[in-house]
């Protein structure tokens, strides 16, 4: 081998060893020179990518100090790859969590709390459930950004073919509803659920449980996290209402009832404000079938209530830019533009709505939706004032793996009401009260 | 390039310089080859190091720690307590995770082997017997995920298996959304998909066994089922274990064909310890305990391992 082979074959691996193993050039903010922030988010396809690029390229072509790139992963992947940059010390600057995850995210350190400026303005501008969701421990943590109501979707035309007016607004009519509509072969198997249980994940299969559970005034966990709340007569309601329906035939979780819906298979289902922009282009002309109500309650009169999940953008504690980080996210969440139609909202708020998804500003929401929207989301929002935030404590994540590990149990007859609750207040209890 | 490894001929070997020892220019040549041997074996010794002997010692700093997943510097060490949480009363992890990975795993060997002890003993039977290997070994080539979505089909209320049963007159099984019928619905499929590379394998032993021994047994006057028992199968023993073994531990590891159809519900009915490892680290940020778990799972493979062997060395298969 000559000298300047010899060389050349020790150089290259060394190149590409530390180019591999550098952090990449962030910039200095000099001129010539900006300041480059990542920002780590689920938005990878679709709609919402296109809707986030909008606003961003907005921003890098009007700020020259700053620029940011977006980096997308699927959401199944998001948790890891926070994980996994974060352990190899190239976390993003910007990050996009789910705010389950948001206890998790802060006892690991990755999270970095709001300044007290921003703290104030996501206290005042935004509702109780989507300020709870991305506080933990009392303090602020991000922007929320999408935010999720569950509420009652329905098929008009098989609660018409059934005798039925309209949706049930309490439990006794969703119960009757729902024995009407239902309707099976001669082998057993379903042609249409009165009431759909989705046995999907954990997302879809805990979120109508608490829909309902906060429907009946109950809550999953205390308000300080510390244990669970669910073995309570309310917990007991929901738990049972669903062991009616499946034991009596009006539900069959075996079948995927976000496949069944959209083909007129089932004629009620509790699930979250997203969808409605999933189903409008799945369904057709069929989706003028579709009605959405508030999610009914154990008697006329009570109160109503909901579930309430979603996303938040925050800073990485990591990041070496933080008051650029938190300048950009002020300038997407908070500062106010005009649309076309010549209503002021925030960036994020357009670019949720232009993706048929609400953010937790219910008066950009109200403004931006207008009269030409979907008439189908307004439930959602108007769930905003009393929806009740998903927990999200350290234990959140695993806390809903368990409860829905104890609804399967009970839907398939494995367990009984009482012994689901049981076994959920020990192992939930078990678990948040965890020393992390 | 040269093979400095290849061993002289001592003929052609070179004369030691004159007036130097022969001794310790032997040694000196010896010595050479050993660190070139060493140089051509580090870049396979050096793989090994990183892809297996650092993320094992990881792992077992890990299963005596508490860690959330995200800093380095966060690595708490808190003795064997994830092991006693995992041990512990009322714990998921021994009843039913560890049960269902063992009947998982057993499930799906007795299946498989079975079912490729028949079918490879037909295909030796016939003509084509490359078209026949290769329409067996179809499912290896096919992706996990495809072949979970069309068999979570195929036991839909409305699905092919339903509507066979249906067709038989009898009523509809909810396959995988009964805690009874879940387990075995999807070892069938683990099973199903695993035929393909052992009769591979037993069709290769097959056709090892000499058929001059047939041939004498015939002579003798033996039935075919007592050449099958007689013959075929001693013989076919080390093939056996081969399949046994790899499907064995192929069943203890399984993950993705559980969670594509699955997810290891209903409740826990078909969680197995790869799943349940996987969740405590990924979705739960708990990777003390998921890796204790490794451990656990790791001295059960290494038992049940040593067990196969030790029972087919006892029949007379030296492995």
């Amino acid at each position: 081998m000559t000298p300047s082979r010899r060389h050349f074959a020790l150089a290259l691996p060394s190149a590409l060893l530390a180019a591999g193993c550098a952090a990449p050039h962030r910039g200095t903010g000099r001129p010539g020179d900006p300041i480059v922030l990542t920002l780590l988010s689920h938005y990878a396809s679709g709609t919402l990518h296109q809707a986030l690029k909008g606003p961003v390229d907005e921003w890098n072509a009007t700020h020259d100090r700053v620029k940011v790139r977006t980096k997308a992963v699927e959401f199944t992947d998001l948790l890891t790859t926070f994980m996994v940059r974060q352990a190899a010390g190239q976390g993003a600057d910007i990050l996009h969590p789910y705010c389950l995850w948001n206890g998790q995210l802060v006892r690991a350190g990755v999270l970095r709390p709001a300044p007290p400026e921003h703290a104030e303005r996501i206290r005042r501008d935004y509702g109780a459930a989507a300020v709870g969701a991305v506080t933990v421990d009392g303090t602020v943590y991000g922007y929320p950004t999408e935010a999720q109501t569950y509420a009652l979707y329905y098929n008009r035309r098989l609660l018409r073919e059934a005798g039925i007016a309209g949706p049930p607004a309490t439990w006794p009519e969703l119960e009757d509803a729902a024995y009407r509509t239902t309707r099976r072969d001669r082998y057993g198997n379903p042609l249409v659920q009165g009431f759909g249980l989705s046995a999907n994940d954990d997302a879809t299969t805990v979120g109508q449980t608490l829909a309902l559970l906060h429907a009946a005034g109950g809550r999953f966990v205390t308000p300080d996290g510390r244990s669970t709340a669910i073995d309570a007569p309310a917990g007991r309601a929901v738990l049972a209402l669903e062991h009616r329906l499946v034991t009596r035939g009006a539900s069959a979780p075996a079948v995927n009832v976000y496949q069944a819906f959209p083909s007129g298979r089932v004629a009620m289902v509790v699930g979250a404000g997203w969808w409605t922009g999933s189903l409008r282009p799945l369904m057709g002309g069929d989706y003028r079938d579709v009605g959405v109500a508030p999610v009914p309650v154990p008697a006329p009169g009570a109160r109503p209530a909901t579930l309430a999940t979603g996303f938040m953008l925050g800073v990485n504690t990591a990041s070496r830019h933080p008051r650029e980080a938190w300048e950009f996210l002020r300038w997407l969440n908070a500062d106010r533009v005009t649309a076309r139609n010549g209503t002021a909202a925030t960036r994020m708020s357009m670019l949720q709505v232009s993706a048929g998804s609400l953010t937790a500003r219910a008066d950009d929401m109200r403004a931006l939706l207008g009269t030409g929207a979907d008439p189908n989301l307004r439930p959602f929002l108007d769930a905003l004032d009393y929806a009740v935030p998903e927990p999200n404590g350290p234990g959140a994540a695993r806390a809903k793996t368990l409860l829905r590990k104890n609804i399967e149990a009970l839907w398939t007859g494995r367990s009984s009401v009482e012994e689901a609750l049981r076994t959920t207040r020990r192992q939930v209890d078990q678990e948040v009260s965890r020393p992390w | 390039m040269v093979n400095v490894l290849t061993p002289r001929s001592p003929e052609r070997a070179p004369d030691p310089l004159p007036g130097a020892p022969a001794g310790h220019g032997r040694r000196r040549g010896r010595h050479r080859e050993t660190v070139v041997a060493y140089l051509f074996l580090a870049p396979a010794l050096l793989f090994f190091a990183v892809f297996l002997l650092l993320p094992l010692g990881f792992a077992l700093l890990l299963s005596v720690s508490r860690w959330t997943g995200f800093d380095l510097g966060a690595i708490e060490p808190v003795g064997p307590d994830n092991f006693a949480a995992l041990l512990a009363d009322g714990s998921t992890f021994l009843v039913p995770v560890l049960t269902n990975t063992l009947l998982f795993a057993l499930g799906t060997v007795a299946l498989a082997l079975t079912g490729s002890v028949v079918v490879a003993t037909c295909v030796d039977r016939l003509r084509f017997q490359g078209l026949w290997r290769t329409l067996y070994f179809l499912p290896i080539v096919t992706t996990v995920v495809a072949v979970g979505n069309v068999w979570k089909y195929m036991y839909e209320p409305g699905g092919l298996a339903n509507g066979v049963l249906n067709a038989l007159g009898l009523g509809s099984v909810a396959f995988l959304q009964d805690p009874d019928t879940a387990l075995p619905s999807v070892v069938v499929v683990q099973a199903w998909a695993s035929l393909g590379s052992a009769i591979l394998v037993l069709t290769a032993g097959l056709k090892s066994i000499p058929a001059s021994y047939h041939e004498a047994a015939a002579l003798d006057g033996a039935g075919p089922g007592t050449v099958f028992r007689r013959i075929t199968l001693p013989l076919l023993r080390p093939s056996l274990l081969f399949v046994c073994v790899t499907q064995f531990l192929t069943g203890l590891q399984s993950f993705a064909l559980i969670t594509v159809m699955t997810r290891g519900g209903p409740g826990d009915a078909t969680n197995v310890a790869a799943l349940e490892m996987y969740r405590l680290a990924f979705d739960h940020g708990d990777w003390g305990t998921a890796s204790a778990a490794a451990f656990v799972l790791f001295a059960v493979v290494l038992v049940v391992t040593l067990a196969q062997l030790r029972v087919f060395r006892r029949a007379g298969e030296d492995a």
